[in-house]
Formats: structure tokens, sequence, C-alpha cells
């Protein structure tokens, strides 16, 4: 058989298979374009799950008639000044997704570049392009993608149900509209409009209209400056979590990223506050320098490599954890929500009485009872977690606050207060270690060998100690003594998993983290114990000098705050 | 601060004040003993705000000087010497630790300032009287397990003491609504027009506790708030319940005529037989009175039945009555004579057992209707 160079159609097919997954796809290379070309208003009109209609359509700089056929030419863009790909500051570069999209559907774009008076229109069949005829058009581009993958059958089979499908391309759609706050955006399917934001909005705004108050109300804000970039945004709460992490939206330089080291990084934060398989829901934007970032790495674009990946995942670590850590005061509102909706669907059972068996009471009277002393001379309620007034069975703390009351759960609230102290006390303490009297040997492949020893010095400054045993084992010598009990087999495995994945691992930490909130545990108050008033004080000013006091270590809330303005509600005062 | 010990004599004073330290404390300081050398001797002090306890041992003082120290752990250490030990406990130059030592082993314990211990023994006390340790434990012991425990009604989550004007009784009375207990002496010299007060459920039984075997003389003073206990070298300052005990002559009947009297062994052996059956949380036992005989019959429907009787001195016409089992095994054991003496009225009113060898207390028991 002889070798032959393929078509240019073929070839664009190709491109395609990699370049096109599936109609969402196409929607978020022609929007991408359309925020290049700097537009401030950007249309989606979406049929029949993509596969009958895409139009996109902007209001951005435009093309010139001469340029539009080439524009549709392979590799052919006008958005890499020079040929280095060092200095990429657009969300497209490779010049790949046009011809790939008119390679596999029935293809027309229109443009007016931006002070000419005329539009043009090419269209493109069965790699076939027209001339560039006259047409009618506002400055911009609208491109009209109908009948995508006829050409590709084998891919046109393997799309999913039309809903699922625009779903995919209303949310890649969404992910772009929260990182361009200053475009409007608009997607609309024959049954409904998906997404109408107004251009010219602040990002704060943006997120909130995105994302829903609700997400607002519970998410802390972001903001962390590094030497040449910067990590902006708004995390949620960690009792906002979900379980699992689509509520995570992360970008750099504006280009929404699936990014496993943003996605450890993010991990790593909340490590302390929430327990595995919980995630918060987050909007992070990472804007740096282009030299320090590489969007070369897949054709789609959703993975990065940063040039300093561990002080950039440090750096993700610290944004998170200083709003986190002072956000002890910041009440769940979606748990006072959830609360005051208790309440007012409270009914009254009437209480039931055993017909057979019943104890029989002696008619002791009730006495008139004087007001203690204790709970009513408290002074006013300068702090943020308010002065205590009473116990409820034995649990649960009521405060009244300058505008409202707390319910304070006692045993999750120490529990973190003491969780703290304990973790303090290790850090300045040291790490005691414990030498093995047989060093253990762990084998495994070699990759996660070369992983793991590439941290030797970090891990043995946590107290383990280990060395490479030729090239598919290591040799653990010394383990830190709090981890005595440990599967030092496993604990290895999971650093080296960890290393490969995220180029870090805070698998010792957290391990050494979980045995002292086992013990923060033992030696908290539990419920079932009666406090004094001066004792739940006490507890409440801990509160407000303990980071991350608003949830214990599992992730639940320490306290919800009811203010006036909604128990008034509830009476039907305002 | 700098003195010298013996071990035996610290061990015994501290196990008396540690066991009102909490083991889990919102508030860091209460989880310490505060250790104050003065004159010839080192007195201790814990408390937990509600209930003090201080006990002087005696000490051979080089320093005076005061220091808190954590509780349980000075405890353990001084439990761990070995006997005979003289332990030697100073605080230098750094007013943050208390170090002990004794012969070859050395700690350095972290210490708060005694400024910040709560004081719970200062302030005015009106009234003072002495009486007998076995006394003052009597009272409590045939009262306290009426005690409540529900918080609700907290002005019976104690004993009420008060003065009997007629006869001139000290009495203490303890209810939790289903039962009642009484229990009352000459009134002390000192106590007379003392307020009626209610001693918290906590502080009565660490008082058992503390004066158990003791047969010496104890001082009491109360004031509106508190109330001090002193038995040699140990003072108890405890606060009082904030509240007004109901009246509760009112409910102990006067005029039950239907008497019974049984053997109290075996009226208890066979209530504690019978129950074995009944459900766990009624333990309902019923009793059917007939003549010269009471049978106690338990019936549960998941279980089955069963029925014993035994001989009483009973002469009134045949009735029934159901009781909680446990409230009876509670009466039954505070009665020191032989026999057990009922007062009943009807199946739907409170009856009176009394201990026909002490005519200082009586109980009162409210029926189950089964």
């Amino acid at each position: 058989m002889r070798i032959r160079k393929l078509s240019e159609g073929t070839i664009n097919r190709i491109a395609a298979g990699e370049v096109l997954e599936r109609p969402a796809s196409a929607v978020k290379e022609l929007v991408e374009n359309a925020i290049d070309a700097g537009a401030t208003q950007i249309d989606v009109v979406f049929r029949g799950g993509g596969k009958s209609l895409i139009r996109v359509t902007d209001n951005g700089c435009g093309m010139e008639k001469d340029d539009m056929h080439l524009a549709l030419q392979r590799h052919a863009t006008s958005k890499l000044q020079d040929d280095a790909l060092i200095n990429i500051s657009t969300l497209g570069f490779r010049g790949e997704a046009l011809p790939s999209i008119a390679s596999v559907s029935r293809f027309s774009m229109t443009s007016r570049s931006r002070g000419m008076p005329d539009a043009f229109e090419v269209s493109v069949e069965a790699g076939h392009f027209s001339k560039p005829v006259p047409a009618r058009l506002h400055e911009g581009t609208e491109i009209t993608v109908r009948d995508l993958f006829y050409a590709t059958p084998a891919r046109l089979k393997f799309l999913k149900s039309d809903r699922s499908e625009t779903t995919e391309a209303v949310d890649v759609v969404r992910r772009l509209a929260l990182a361009h706050a200053g475009i409007g955006f608009t997607v609309v399917t024959e049954e409904r409009q998906w997404l109408n934001t107004p251009a010219n909005e602040s990002p704060r705004a943006r997120v909130s209209r995105l994302l829903g108050p609700e997400f607002m109300a519970n998410a802390l804000q972001i903001n962390y400056v590094g030497e040449d970039f910067s990590i902006d945004g708004f995390a949620s709460l960690p009792t906002y979590a979900r379980g699992n992490g689509a509520q995570q939206f992360a970008f750099v330089n504006g280009r929404p990223v699936r990014d496993k080291l943003i996605a450890g990084a993010i991990k790593g934060a909340y490590s302390d506050v929430l327990p595995p398989g919980r995630f918060p829901a987050l909007v992070m934007f990472i804007d740096c320098a282009a030299d320090r970032v590489d969007v070369n790495v897949h054709p789609a674009k959703t993975e990065v490599r940063f040039r300093e990946a561990s002080q950039m995942r440090s750096a993700i670590i610290a944004a998170i954890r200083a709003p986190l850590a002072t956000a002890g005061a910041k009440p769940d509102a979606r748990k006072s929500l959830s609360a005051l909706r208790a309440f007012s669907q409270t009914t009254w059972q009437p209480l039931s009485f055993s017909p057979h068996i019943a104890q029989t009471v002696l008619d002791l009277p009730m006495p008139v009872q004087g007001f203690s002393e204790e709970a009513t001379a408290q002074p006013a309620f300068d702090y943020p977690m308010g002065m205590a007034r009473a116990q409820l069975h034995d649990a649960f703390i009521v405060a009244q606050t300058a505008n409202g009351f707390m319910l304070v759960d006692q045993h999750a609230a120490h529990e973190r207060i003491v969780y703290e102290r304990l973790k303090a006390e290790s850090a300045t303490g040291g790490v005691q270690v414990q030498p093995l009297l047989v060093p253990q040997v762990v084998e495994m492949d070699a990759v996660s060998v070369a992983a793991i020893a590439s941290l030797q010095d970090e891990l043995a400054n946590l107290g383990l100690k280990l060395e490479t045993f030729g090239e598919t084992a290591v040799l653990v010598r010394e383990i830190p003594a709090a981890l005595s009990k440990a599967n030092i087999g496993a604990l290895v495995k999971a650093i080296a998993d960890d290393v490969a994945e995220q180029g870090q691992s805070q698998w010792v930490q957290e391990r050494m983290n979980h045995i002292l909130a086992t013990m923060a545990c033992h030696y908290s108050v539990r419920a079932g114990r009666s406090l004094r008033i001066d004792e739940m004080n006490a507890l409440l000013r801990e509160m407000e000098r303990t980071p991350n006091a608003g949830q214990c270590n599992h992730g639940r809330p320490t306290f919800i705050a009811l203010n006036m303005k909604d128990i008034e509600r509830l009476f039907g005062r305002t | 601060m700098r003195v010298t010990l013996e071990k035996s004599a610290f061990l015994k004073a501290l196990n008396h004040v540690q066991s009102v330290v909490e083991r889990r404390n919102t508030i860091p300081i209460l989880s310490n003993v505060m250790i104050h050398a003065k004159g010839g001797e080192v007195k201790l002090t814990a408390t937990d705000l509600d209930l003090e306890i201080v006990e002087s041992v005696a000490a051979d003082v080089a320093q005076e000087g005061a220091a808190t120290v954590p509780a349980h752990m000075v405890y353990d250490i001084v439990r761990k010497l070995p006997d005979g030990a003289q332990l030697e406990l100073n605080q230098a130059g750094d007013k943050g630790r208390v170090a002990i030592v004794a012969g070859r082993s050395r700690f350095a314990l972290q210490a708060l300032p005694p400024e910040d211990f709560p004081d719970l023994s200062s302030g005015e006390f009106g009234n003072t009287f002495t009486l007998a340790s076995t006394e003052l434990r009597f009272l409590i012991e045939r009262t306290r397990f009426a005690i409540s425990t529900e918080e609700t009604r907290y002005y019976l989550n104690g004993i009420y003491f008060h003065e009997v004007k007629l006869g001139n009784h000290l009495r203490a009375v303890a209810t939790d609504g289903h039962r009642l207990a009484q229990s009352q002496m000459a009134l002390p010299a000192g106590a007379q027009d003392m307020p009626g007060i209610i001693v918290p459920r906590k502080t009565v039984l660490e008082l058992v506790k503390l004066l158990e075997g003791d047969d010496g003389e104890v001082e009491v003073s109360i004031s509106s708030q508190k109330i001090r206990f002193k038995a040699g070298k140990l003072v108890l300052t405890s606060k009082l319940i904030d509240g007004t005990f109901p009246d509760y002559e009112r409910v102990i009947p006067r005029g039950n005529d239907k008497i019974l009297v049984a053997d109290a062994k075996q009226f208890a052996e066979a209530v504690d037989r019978v129950s074995t059956i009944s459900f766990e949380k009624s333990r309902a036992v019923k009793l059917a009175l007939g003549e010269g005989k009471l049978t106690m019959v338990v019936n549960n429907p998941d279980s089955g039945s069963a029925e014993e009787e035994i001989q009483v001195a009973y002469d009134r016409e045949p009735m029934e009555i159901g009781f909680n089992s446990r409230y009876l095994l509670d009466v039954a054991s505070q009665v020191k004579a032989e026999t057990m003496r009922f007062e009943f009225n009807d199946a739907g009113s409170p009856t009176v057992v009394r201990d026909p060898k002490d005519e200082h207390s009586l109980f009162v028991l409210m029926p189950m209707r089964v």
C-alpha cells in the first residue's frame, strides 16, 4: 500500500475530532472568538441540541472582506502577533476552530469590519468556499452553523440527548460570562432564554446573577496579590459545601479551566474545615503575566501549566484560607433560613397520654419563683457572638446579640476551639519522630518513587524520613510518632499519588490534623453538660478569637444566627 | 512559694478537692486547683463555680505564696509517687510554672495566676449552727433518693432544709413529683429563724462522700445564696438553688386509715422478682390487698405475667393499687426495721410509707394507673 498525504478536508475533520467534542465545544470556540474580537454583546442561538443550529452574533471588530477566506484556512489566525507561543493574551491562538467547525457542518460567516460600510458573507459546504457576497449586518461578526457533525456521522451517534447538550452549552457560556462581566451574553433555544446578562456589570453583580444570591450570602471575598499575579473571587463558607465540584469555577486570565492543580489547592485550603467528599462552591479568577502560564497543553485549553506550580498552589491556599480563618463570626445564611422555615412550620401536636399505664403525680403547688439575678443583670451586646442567655437541653447555648440571637452547638464550638489550640501547640512543639526498628520497604512503580523522592526533604521535616530503594521501592526509616499506628505502605502510596497528581502532598499534615481532631473531640465539652452563664460567655468570647470558629472539624456549623427582622417576620410584624 | 509536705496527706486532700473539677472546661482556670501556702499549712481549693471545696494539709512552709495548677494532673502525679515520699512544691521566678520535686522526680507544671481563681467562700453568713456529722448524713441519706433530676422544675433539684416551729425540728424534704421523702432532727442551737434553703443535688452527694466515716461535728453557715459546711480541715461552700420550694405539706395525706404491715425484706425481694418481666420504662407492679395477704402482680403483654403472694398484717376491705416497682424498692431500702408500714387510702391517692423504728422520717408515693 502506498503512503499518501491526507486531503485538507480530512485533516480538518480529524482536527475537528479533537477540538469539537460536542456542540458545546463549538459554542465555546465561537464565543471565545467573539470575546477576542472585543465584543461587548454576544448572542447565542442554539437549536435542536446544537445539531440543527448554532448561531453566534457579536459586535466585535469584524473582519475585512479579504481576510474572510483566510480565516477559514487551517492555522490562520489574527491572534498571534509574532510566532512566539510565550505571550498568549487571547483565548484562542491555534487557528483551528473555524476550519474544524466548517469542515463538519453547513457553515456561513457574515462580518462587517469596524468602520467599513458593508458586510460580506461567506459560506462553506462540503469543503467548498463560496465567494464573499454582500450581506446585511451591523459591525461585528455572525457565524451560523447548521447540521453540525453531518459530515462525521460517527460523532453524531455519540451525542447525548438534546437536553443535556443544551445544558452543557449553556454551562460553557455561563462560565465565560462569569469571567467577562463587562460583556453582555444571551443564550436562546427554541424553548426559552437560558441566559441574559447585561453588559458592564461589576464582577460581584455578575457572580451573584449567575450563581444566585444564596451563594453570595454565604461567600467570602478572596483577594490575594502576589508578586506578578493576583487571585480574586468568592469562596463559599465550608457549611455551604456541595457533594461534588460542579460549583467550582476557576479562571486563568479570563479562561475557564478545569485544572488538577487548582482543584487540589482548593481541596487543600478547605482540608481543615471540610470532610473528604464535600466540595465548596467557589469562583476564582487568577490573573498573571501571560508568560507565567502555558495554556497550550490541550486542544480545548481547559488545562494550564503554571511556571512555578508549587508557588501558585500555596498562593491559592493562602488566598482562600485568609478570609476563611477570619470568617468565624459569619453565620451560614442558608442554615439560618432553614431554621426560620422550621420555626414557621411548627404546629402543635396535642400531648398524648397513655390511657393504660400512667404514673400519677403529687399535687404539688407551683410556687412563684423570683428572677435570678444572673440571667437578668447582663450588660449590652458589644460582642459579635452576643451574651449567653440560656442553655437548651444541656446542648445548645442561646446568646442575645445586638440585632438578634445566636444558637450555638456547645460541643461543636468547643471542639473547634480545642482543635485550633492543639494545632497551635503542635506547631510550636515540633514533630516527634519514631524511628523504625526494621525499615519498611514500600514497593511502588518507578514514577511514584521518583515523585516521592522529589519531596524527600519536605517529608523529612514532617517526620517521615524515607529514601529510594532501587527504582521501584522506597525505604521508610522514620515516621511521625503521632502516626505510629498508621499503615505505612498506604500512607506512602497516598502521598505518591498526590505528588503525581498535584506536585504536592498534604497527606502527612492531614493525617496529623485528623489525630488532633480526635483528641479535640475528647477534650471538649460534650452535649449533656450543663454550663453556667459564665462558662457559656467564656465559650462565646473564645469563639470570637478562634479561626474557623464557624464550623466544627467535620464542616458542620457551630452556630446559626437569627436576626430581629426575621424573627419579627415570623410573627407577621413587618 | 516553697513548701514541703508528705505524700499521703497531700494525696488525701487532693482527692477530696479534685472531685469537683470537671474534666472538660470552657474556662481554663476551673481545671486547676489553687494551692495556698500560709502559716504551717497548705490550703487546697477547687471549684466548679457552684461548689467549692477547700481542704488544709499540714506542711512545712519555707516561703508563703499561692499558685494554681491543673488539678487532675497534680493528683495523678502525687498518686504515682512512692508511699512515704516527701515532696516539695515551689514557684520561683517564673510565675507561669510550679515545680514539684520528690526524690529524683522533677515536674514543672503550667500555672495560672491565683488572682483569677473564682472565690465562692467570701460573703456574709447569717445563721451558723453545729450538728453531728452522723445526723447530717442521716437527713441527707433518707431523702436524697427522691431529688428530682428534671430541670424545668429546678427548685426540686435539691434537698429543702428548713426549720419546723412545731416541735422545734430541722427538717429535710425532697421530692420529684412522684414521691416525697422527709426526715427531721431536733433543731440545733443557732438554727432558729434560719431561712428555708434548697441545697443542690451535687452538693449533698459530694458532702456525703466527703463526710463518709466521719463522726465529728459539722459547722453549717447559711446566707441567702450560699451554704458552708466546715468539718475538721475541710470546708465545702455551695451556691443554693435560687427558688422557692413548694408547699409540700399539702400533699402528705393525714387520714389514710388502711394500714398494712409487711416484712420489709420479703416485700422488697418479691417486688424485685415480679418486676423482672415488666416494661423497662414503666415497671408497674399491681398490689392486691386481701385479708392477711398481699399479692403482687405484673402483666406484660409482650413477655408474660408474674405473681407472688406474701403474708402481711391487713384487716380491711380488699383493694388494688399500682406502683412503679423502682419507687417501691427505693423506699423499702430506706427501712431499717424488720417491717414496713403502708398507709393507703384508695387506688388513686398518695400512700404513706413509714419505718416503724424511725419516727423522724416518712415517705409518700403516688400510685400508677394500671
